[in-house]
């Protein structure tokens, strides 16, 4: 009987994982990966870095580039244009078609594109993949202006290394303040602050009604080199260059009809990561997954794709596979200010100044001249979850206390075994100007 | 915690450029002046740098070296702090590194020697200043500072090792790691990441490790009464210049210093110093290691980028596995890179929270 053929579509760290853990288990099988976008596992999340001069692409690569050879991996480098499910066939761009016993989607995402775009062309710009990461390289230049339109992760990141490179950020959020489903209001005004002082135009609550090349139609004749004019809050606004920083969608476009697909594009999966097609399985932001709390939705996090990348392969070898990530823990860094997240934490569904979670207690202090700050959520006097900004916190212990349906008075008495800063660093107190807000 | 971004590979003379190579054939050339006139296998190699330090009015041309040395250090901590200094961790530590160079290893000498008495460098200690357990050493010594140099080599800094890492030793004190600290900061990415280059340093490291106690045990035993004309005594001679030559002055300090613009500034430290080996050795078996937070890791690899001792930091990251490696000199960059906060420098007894936990749900 001839070695079974795993094939990979997707070289990010869910595909790789789910090929490490293959070869572990099964030695003669043949596994194949194709990707189109780099040859090597490279980190995604390191894209700012190699940006700004920070890493190399080479140093963002987690394994020895000797990896592939070792584990007998072949690599295609091109592109799936269809899959035919049924004769468990790829086409591909350039090669010829590949056949595969089991399939494994790992495609990942690409940056949403702006609907008010007037094209795809010099100036408009995302930042998921390489392509995007070149482009911005190549087209940005000290001095212009730019628009990062987008108050998330990748809004902030942008605007950082754009601003790194000395160009003029207008970083316009359409929500009243900055990143609400992780941020409170509080928080949020210690974020904006920060991004502000390092001289950053940052404008909250302004939605970009329109986008044109050269000057608003009918309207005065644009300044001298000005390449696009935005309508933001009514007002124009002259940039150089636009980013689209409004989240990703699932890079599934390809798959057409092959495998079903929530409304969103992402890939449904039941929770051995299984498609509902024979031999396809799907990892990573591309599959739509069930979270805790029952819904359905991609998992847009680093180690939850590992994770997938892992669990699909134990569940292409045939074993009884369910995954669950467990509860929500992340980290993320707003210019300087490092954020550590876990547990539940509430968000309004359409935030307005004032907000306050409602049914939740919340604990919150922000130390004076600092952008430390820490909220602790409750339900009754039970936490439930902590958002920390600008000093690092271990969030396992966090888990551990919420499992152990710690009280505040619990929590506050010992935060300082979950702290997680470097030596000398002026260790946690409960200051006077802690606040309780009862929801 | 790290304050705005670097931009490393921006800067040409970073990225082994041809100014690169020439700041390292320079770097060669200082260093070569400065150790083989009147050594013992080139005695007559022209001697430049003393007739400078003369007109410097200068004791010798150690002075002007440790001179040099102490500026490279404050104008390379300077520029090191622009960069790291809002961690306090990384203000206390090049703050007390070229501290000591400045007091210990250049004015107190200085002064001492200008009063006329033997100069004395407190900082460096056996077997890293590998004369200071050889018995004729330390007979010239008064009693006292034989004692310091006794007790200091083989019982406290081997503890503080044990309890602080040694860390304590190559990134708080020693010339060598505070040199590469600050002056070498700008190219501590360039070291060697490979697993060949770890095999490398196991071995190498560890050999002259042995070297220098086979060359302090040779010299015990001429002391002990060996014969004049025998062969212990002449072998201890014989290995006593050689490592003097071939190790303290081309390794440590020609190849040490002279590779930093190309491959990175531990070069002597993880390669050759018999001092970070012991030193490593306690490591491994003593309280001090980077604890790593559970998959935070997002595996840039700005940790293992910027780890000057090559140690590949992301990989025990990505694995949730926390870092006890004898190499590591604990300078704690890969902590203060790290953007999402996953490792700690820690020297707790016990194992410390956290670890396991799973909660499935949060019960609301």
């Amino acid at each position: 009987m001839a070695a079974t053929h795993h094939v990979i579509v997707g070289n990010s760290i869910a595909g790789m994982e789910a090929a490490i853990a293959l070869r572990a288990r099964d030695a003669d099988a043949r596994i194949t990966v194709v990707s189109a976008e780099h040859p090597h596992l490279f980190a995604r999340t390191a894209l700012m870095y190699v940006f700004c001069g920070q890493l190399s692409l080479r140093d963002t690569e987690p394994y020895d580039q000797g990896l592939y050879a070792r584990l007998r991996f072949t690599r295609v480098h091109d592109r799936v244009t269809a899959v035919d499910p049924a004769a468990r066939t790829l086409t591909l761009a350039s090669g010829p078609p590949l056949r595969y016993d089991t399939l494994l989607l790992a495609v990942g995402s690409v940056g949403r594109p702006l609907p008010s775009a007037p094209d795809e062309g010099p100036g408009v710009h995302r930042f998921v993949t390489l392509p995007d990461l070149e482009k911005l390289d190549r087209e940005t230049k000290p001095g212009q202006s730019v628009a990062v339109i987008g108050g998330g992760l990748i809004g902030v990141e942008v605007a950082e290394i754009l601003h790194l490179r000395g160009l003029h950020v207008h970083f316009l959020v359409r929500e009243p303040w900055y990143f609400p489903v992780a941020l409170d209001e509080a928080e949020a005004a210690v974020v904006a602050t920060h991004i502000r002082a390092h001289g950053v135009d940052v404008r909250l609550g302004e939605t970009v009604s329109a986008m044109v090349r050269g000057g608003v139609a009918g309207g005065p004749p644009p300044a001298p080199g000005a390449r696009f004019t935005l309508t933001v809050g009514g007002a124009p606004l002259e940039v150089d260059h636009v980013v689209a920083a409004i989240g990703v969608v699932p890079n599934t476009a390809f798959l057409r009809d092959a495998v079903p697909l929530a409304d969103s594009g992402a890939i449904e999966v039941d929770d051995a990561l299984r498609t509902r097609v024979p031999g396809v399985w799907a990892a990573g932001d591309c599959a739509n997954v069930t979270w805790v709390d029952g819904s359905r939705r991609p998992e847009q996090l680093w180690y939850t794709a590992r994770d997938q990348g892992r669990a699909a392969a134990r569940s292409m070898l045939g074993d009884d596979v369910t995954y669950r990530r467990g509860t929500w823990y992340n980290s993320a860094k707003f210019f300087d200010i490092e954020y550590t997240t876990a547990g539940f934490i509430p968000y309004p569904a359409n935030p307005a100044p004032g907000w306050v979670a409602p049914g939740f207690r919340t604990w919150f202090q922000h130390v004076p001249g600092t952008a430390v700050t820490q909220r602790i959520v409750c339900k009754g006097d039970r936490v439930v979850g902590f958002n920390a900004l600008g000093s690092r916190w271990d969030h396992t212990v966090f888990l551990r206390w919420i499992h152990e349906r710690r009280s505040l008075a619990f929590v506050l008495d010992h935060m300082r075994e979950a702290s997680f800063d470097e030596e000398f660093m002026p260790p946690f107190r409960v200051l006077p100007t802690a606040t309780v807000t009862e929801g | 915690m790290q304050s705005g971004l670097l931009t490393t590979y921006r800067s040409p003379i970073r990225t082994r450029n041809a100014l690169a190579w020439l700041v390292s054939a320079a770097l060669f050339a200082f260093y070569l002046l400065l150790y083989l006139p009147g050594s013992a296998y080139t005695p007559n190699f022209p001697d430049v740098l003393s007739p400078i330090a003369s007109a410097l009015r200068l004791p010798s041309k150690w002075f002007l070296y440790g001179g040099l040395y102490s500026l490279g250090m404050v104008v390379g901590g300077w520029f090191m702090l622009r960069k790291h200094g809002n961690s306090r961790y990384h203000r206390l530590r090049t703050y007390t590194v070229v501290a000591v160079q400045v007091v210990l290893a250049f004015s107190l000498p200085l002064v001492l020697n200008v009063l006329g008495r033997p100069e004395y460098y407190f900082s460096y200690v056996w077997p890293l200043s590998y004369d200071k357990l050889f018995p004729d050493t330390l007979a010239k010594m008064p009693v006292y500072v034989a004692l310091y140099f006794i007790v200091a080599s083989l019982v406290a800094f081997p503890l503080l090792a044990y309890y602080k890492g040694k860390r304590f030793y190559c990134s708080w004190i020693c010339g060598c790691g505070g040199l590469a600290e600050t002056f070498g900061d700008p190219w501590r990415h360039l070291s060697d990441k490979s697993d060949k280059a770890w095999r490398f340093e196991q071995v190498s490291v560890h050999t002259v490790l042995a070297l220098i106690l086979v060359t302090t045990g040779l010299t015990i035993a001429k002391a002990a009464g060996a014969a004049e004309d025998g062969a212990i005594h002449v072998a201890a001679n014989h290995a006593t210049s050689a490592y003097g030559f071939f190790i303290g002055a081309l390794f440590s300090g020609v190849l040490g210093v002279g590779l930093y613009p190309l491959m990175g500034t531990r070069v002597w430290c993880r390669y050759g110093c018999p001092m970070a080996a012991m030193l490593g050795i306690v490591q491994k078996f003593g309280r001090f290691r980077i604890t790593v937070k559970k998959d935070m890791c997002i595996s840039c690899g700005n940790c293992s980028t910027y780890c000057e001792m090559g140690i590949d930091v992301r990989a025990y990251a990505m694995g949730n596995q926390d870092i006890k490696r004898a190499s590591c000199v604990g300078c704690g960059m890969c902590a203060h890179v790290c953007p999402r906060g996953v490792l700690k420098l820690e020297t707790r007894a016990d194992a410390g929270p956290g670890g396991a936990v799973q909660v499935w749900t949060v019960d609301l």
